[in-house]
């Protein structure tokens, strides 16, 4: 068996990371994926925002792809190491359901980003993904470029706690790793956002103020007390849910149009989103809690289920009313 | 039964005209080789294969059709016969195409295919019968699997089932025939029933008489048919460790979602797709290769036609070739100046369950982080990256590594330079976590602890740790107090089970979790821990159960002891205890762990003592009373302790049931009981005196239950016949022998003076009757008795010991 052992070469002119941005960006819209913004709440990964979390759920077609900040603050190391962010950005992408050809549809789109899987060693290495906090599973892989793990692919199976119907495949790019892995460089901040600023240019102060703050400054008694306030206010809003009820003497007969239509507006009206805004603030909280230390081993599992719980009722919520989302679509 | 060829009517797939009975003589058909190669099958010679030699067919005239044959009743009285019919062999192609399966399911299930395969073949009739042997299995159904597909290729599948020849019975003769000879209406009626004529009819004697009767031929189904019914259950019955729906949720699961399946019946031109459809999907005659060969679909035909388009396609279906690949290079490493691969088999099984067309590389890194320790430059390559290590023959690491890439070249050099710089990523990061880990040296690691779970239910590592030291500094105290530990060794024993859990605050373990324990015993080093310190954080994760290596010091030996204890006490009190195959918190191993150190170091310690220490510590939600706890832990250890004699130490299966018996809660002293026992055992004393000792036992039990007696001393003036006044002489002497063995734990000893009192028992049966008429009498004997069966019973309970036959 042939061992290779030759000289290598550069490739020719690697993306900045915002071509990279673009790349995707277009080959996903070419997919027929709407193109969405960041989401403006902290979030941990792209998973987490509502473009993903609510619209996995119901039968709804959907395809959609953006770039997402996402934040875990006990990976922040000062900007001092090369490898490792506390705030990355991850392009995820979703299609519901997952077309029969996904993999190869997967592939190509790393063509939009300067990668020649003719020549490069590509697999698909088991790798199931869980998410505790939203109460969301899935089966898939982490997908490697010569031993450099690029993108996560999992087929979702539950969100919410909730069965899915169909599934949704959701891909998420890695794309700091994958940017200095184009522009071979072996430190991220050195990495080309553009022609002329540097990754380091654009966020190294943030990485080193972020990681200051959730390690040393935060305070944990005022972190807990936002985290229960956030807590509350979604929960005194799940309780003021709409819910159908049946009136004393509308149980022998069916309810009445108006009953209905007015039920429906009520729901229609129920500020779902800033629950799950809430419930997303509980998690970021909770995150530097962690990170800071300030949580306990038997606190740990009580948290993780408060939040989970939270985020369970606002999926239950969202399909609870889908058919009314539906006509306002 | 008669030798009567059946004859049939027989279509083969695609060639029309082929009638005839085919004689096939299937020869050891070899594995991957395939007993029917590919050829092109005529339409004249659709059903024989010119090429074929390893199958022998003979094809022989086909006699005139059904109706005019002549059909030979079968002498047998029963109902239905089937008949065992020749017929055409077919080879079968499977392929189940698949997203990437994980290597570590993917042996299992192509195995599991196979299997479900052959097993629905057979139970069809549409291979050869009595033939479900494990070794006729393999001969018969050869199975492929790479990550994107599993393979099953059945070599010679029947063309068509055997006709099922039934014998029908119809009115008894003497009703539906007259005087005359002719049919009556009775037997019009039968024919008419049977959509036959009645010269279709003949006659049949039974035990009850003569019957009218006919032959009814149901004509077996052809394969493909049969196939397209059951080969979607065979795929779909799979199951998985871990699967998944993609259709629907009612839908059946599979490991990862088809995407397409080849299942082809014949070969060459005869070559048919067998048609059925799961979860969407439609069998064809296309299968795909390599993904950075092309995703366009590959017409097969045939299985020899399948492996070469493959080949072509870089797809190598057989597990065992693909290994061989790993296995040449990896042992080569290329380049002899590089130095030589450590050897790994589990990587190299992984690395072929996970690649299409494996083909080794060598690459380099910096041999600037060849400072790092061995364990984690090996660590970061092996179970972060796959890849293999290289070092030179002093066994030293050199700053070489070998992936195996799934590709077929590397001819710009890409690949290799990028797994270089991931390679030196993960080094860079090791290095990072080494040097910041220093900055907070692992003593002062304790209090963080706290925050790290051990377990929900049982808290943190820091109460953990606090736990363990109960147990180990009341170990320490009384091997202390014995003479066997030195107190600077207890010193150890208590600053190594402060710090044996503190690297799961390092950053290295969390990046690095198999690094556990060996990360703690590196820092310890660095850190001017004494070394004896700093090895038993390694060694007390040691043994892995039963077998498993030993940790090296008596250090190390009571910090595993401990650690241990506590997981298994605390795992019993949080309702974690083993039940059958379920055992998630590995209690089982840990308690072997538990017995073998303390055999192994013959430490002279009471496991009833030491678990005591654990639950007076244990400061849990109880789930079960106190006591009970403690009563199931302790009969845990005793199980373990006969598992450890009889599958460790090889004992008797009845010497080990009669020592532990006699009492488990001192290991050491069970084993120096059982290693006696197992000496003396086959001698003829011995079988003698276990004779007595259980004749003796069953006089006691028998009287047990009388009132007119008490336990206690024997009385000298009561003792009347010479023969018991010989044998309570003989106890005596034999006694005081056997207390002084007994306190140095020279069973052997003890046992053997025990066995000088056989003829003095022997003599005392004889000529004694033990229940005697005088009660003052009858007692005093049952008093001896007794004595004698407590000088047995604190080594072992004979009741026990099988007889010999």
């Amino acid at each position: 068996m042939p061992i290779i052992n030759k000289s290598t070469r550069t490739p020719p002119s690697p993306l900045s990371f915002q071509d990279m941005l673009f790349g995707l960006s277009t080959f996903w819209a070419e997919q027929g994926c709407v193109i969405t913004l960041p989401y403006d709440v902290e979030v941990g990964a792209g998973t987490m925002c509502p473009e993903t979390f609510l619209r996995v759920l119901g039968p709804k077609p959907w395809r959609v792809a953006y770039p997402q900040p996402s934040r875990r603050p006990a990976d922040g190391r000062y900007g001092e190491n090369p490898n490792r962010l506390l705030k990355h950005t991850q392009m995820q992408v979703i299609l519901k359901p997952p077309p029969a050809n996904i993999q190869d549809i997967y592939l190509e789109s790393l063509g939009a980003i300067g990668i020649d899987i003719r020549l490069h060693d590509i697999r698909f290495e088991e790798d199931n993904w869980e998410s505790p906090t939203l109460g969301a599973w899935g089966i898939g892989w982490q997908v490697m470029l010569d031993g450099l793990e690029i993108t996560q692919f999992t087929y979702f199976q539950q969100s919410g706690g909730i069965d899915l119907e169909p599934i949704s495949v959701e891909l998420t790019y890695g794309l700091e790793r994958i940017a200095a892995f184009l522009q071979n460089v072996d430190d991220v901040y050195k990495v080309k956002w553009n022609e002329s600023v540097t990754y380091g240019d654009m966020r190294h102060s943030e990485e080193l103020e972020f990681s200051v703050y959730d390690f040393e400054a935060a305070d944990p008694v005022v972190c807990r007390q936002l985290l229960d306030l956030y807590e509350g206010e979604a929960a005194r809003l799940l309780g003021e849910y709409p819910r159908f009820v049946k009136s004393e003497e509308a149980k022998e007969n069916e309810p009445s149009a108006e009953y209905l239509a007015s039920l429906a507006l009520r729901q229609k009206r129920f500020p779902l989103r800033k629950v799950f805004d809430l419930t997303l603030k509980c998690s970021h909280l909770f995150n530097i809690l962690d990170a800071r230390g300030a949580i306990s081993v038997t606190e740990r599992v009580a948290l993780i289920a408060r939040v989970r719980k939270l985020a369970c009722q606002v999926a239950n919520i969202f399909l609870d009313r889908q058919p009314a989302a539906e006509v306002a679509a | 039964m008669t030798d009567a060829i059946r004859n049939s009517k027989i279509e083969n797939g695609n060639s029309k005209l082929k009638t005839g009975i085919l004689k096939i003589e299937d020869g050891n058909s070899e594995r991957g080789g395939g007993s029917l190669p590919a050829g092109q099958g005529t339409p004249e010679s659709g059903i024989l294969n010119p090429e074929s030699s390893a199958a022998t067919a003979v094809l022989v005239e086909e006699p005139p059709t059904i109706e005019n044959t002549q059909i030979e009743t079968p002498e047998t009285d029963s109902l239905p016969l089937s008949m065992p019919k020749p017929s055409i062999a077919l080879p079968l192609l499977l392929e189940v195409g698949c997203e990437e399966i994980p290597a570590r399911f993917l042996r299992d299930s192509e195995k599991a295919l196979g299997e479900r395969v052959h097993a629905a073949l057979l139970q069809a009739g549409l291979i050869g019968p009595g033939t479900a042997t494990k070794k006729t299995r393999a001969a018969e159904v050869h199975t492929y699997s790479t990550p994107r597909r599993l393979v099953v290729h059945v070599p010679s599948v029947m063309a068509q089932q055997a006709d099922k020849v039934e014998e029908i019975l119809g009115p008894p003769v003497k009703v539906a025939v007259d005087a005359e000879g002719r049919y009556t209406r009775a037997a019009e009626s039968f024919a008419q029933k049977n959509s036959v004529g009645v010269e279709a009819l003949a006659r049949t004697t039974t035990p009850k008489g003569e019957y009218l009767s006919l032959q009814k031929t149901t004509p077996g189904r052809q394969a493909a048919e049969i196939l397209a019914e059951i080969l979607p259950g065979a795929i779909l019955g799979l199951t998985f460790p871990k699967s998944m729906y993609w259709t629907a949720k009612s839908d059946a699961r599979f490991v990862r979602p088809i995407r397409w399946i080849v299942a082809v019946l014949g070969e060459g031109k005869a070559a048919a797709t067998v048609d059925f459809t799961i979860l969407g999907v439609k069998t064809g005659n296309f299968t795909y290769g390599h993904r950075a060969k092309s995703s366009k679909p590959i017409a097969v035909n045939g299985f020899r036609n399948y492996t070469k388009k493959l080949a072509q396609a870089l797809v190598e279906v057989d597990y065992n070739k693909r290994k061989e690949r790993v296995l040449q290079a990896a042992s080569a490493a290329g380049d002899p100046a590089a130095g030589k691969i450590v050897q790994d088999e589990w990587l190299v099984d992984w690395i072929s369950n996970s690649t299409e067309w494996p083909l080794p590389m060598l690459g380099s890194f910096d041999a600037r982080f060849l400072h790092l320790p061995r364990e984690i430059l090996i660590t970061v390559m092996r179970d972060h990256q796959r890849y293999f290590a290289v070092e030179d023959d002093q066994g030293n690491l050199r700053p070489n590594f070998v992936a195996v890439l799934n590709m077929a070249s590397d001819e710009q050099g890409l690949i290799r330079q990028g797994h270089q710089r991931v390679l030196t990523a993960r080094f860079r990061d090791a290095e990072f976590f080494w040097t910041a880990d220093q900055k907070l040296p692992l003593r002062d690691r304790i209090p963080l602890l706290d925050k790290v779970t051990y377990q929900a239910r049982l808290g943190s590592y820091g109460a953990k740790i606090y736990r363990t030291k109960a147990v180990a500094e009341y170990v320490c105290a009384t091997l202390e107090a014995l003479g066997a530990l030195k107190s600077d060794q207890a010193a150890h024993v208590l600053r190594a089970v402060g710090l044996c859990k503190c690297d799961l605050t390092a950053q290295m373990v969390q990046e690095f979790t198999e690094l556990q324990g060996i990360v703690g015993v590196l820092y310890a080093k660095v850190q001017g821990e004494p070394r004896e310190v700093a090895t038993a954080i390694y060694d007390h994760y040691l043994p892995a159960g039963a077998e498993g290596k030993s940790p090296r010091t008596l250090v190390g030996v009571i910090v595993s002891l401990a650690d241990k204890v506590d997981s298994v006490v605390a795992g019993f009190a949080a309702g974690y205890e083993p039940t059958g195959s379920s055992d998630p918190f590995a209690l089982r191993r840990q308690a072997n762990g538990i017995i073998k150190v303390i055999l192994e170091n013959s430490l002279a310690l009471n496991l009833k003592e030491v678990v005591n220490k654990a639950l007076e510590v244990l400061n849990i939600e109880w789930r079960k009373p106190q006591d009970e706890v403690r009563a199931r832990v302790l009969d845990f250890f005793a199980e373990r302790l006969r598992f450890y004699f009889e599958s460790v130490r090889g004992f008797r299966y009845d010497t080990v049931r009669a020592v532990v018996a006699a009492g488990s809660e001192l290991p050491a002293d069970a084993q120096a009981r059982a290693e006696a026992m197992e000496a003396l055992r086959g001698g003829e004393d011995f079988e003698a005196l276990s004779a007595a000792a259980k004749r003796i036992r069953n006089i006691l039990a028998k009287s047990a239950t009388s009132a007119d007696w008490q336990a206690g001393a024997v009385v000298a003036e009561l003792l009347t016949e010479a023969q018991e006044k010989e044998l309570a002489e003989s106890y005596a002497r034999v006694f005081a022998e056997v207390e002084t063995h007994r306190a140095v734990r020279q069973y052997r000893q003890a046992l053997e003076a025990i066995s000088t009192l056989r003829p003095a028992v022997d003599r005392f049966f004889d000529a004694v009757l033990v229940m005697a008429e005088d009660r003052e009498v009858r007692q005093n004997r049952l008093r001896l008795l007794k004595k004698l069966d407590e000088l047995f019973s604190g080594i072992a309970h004979f009741a026990e010991i099988a007889q010999k036959q």
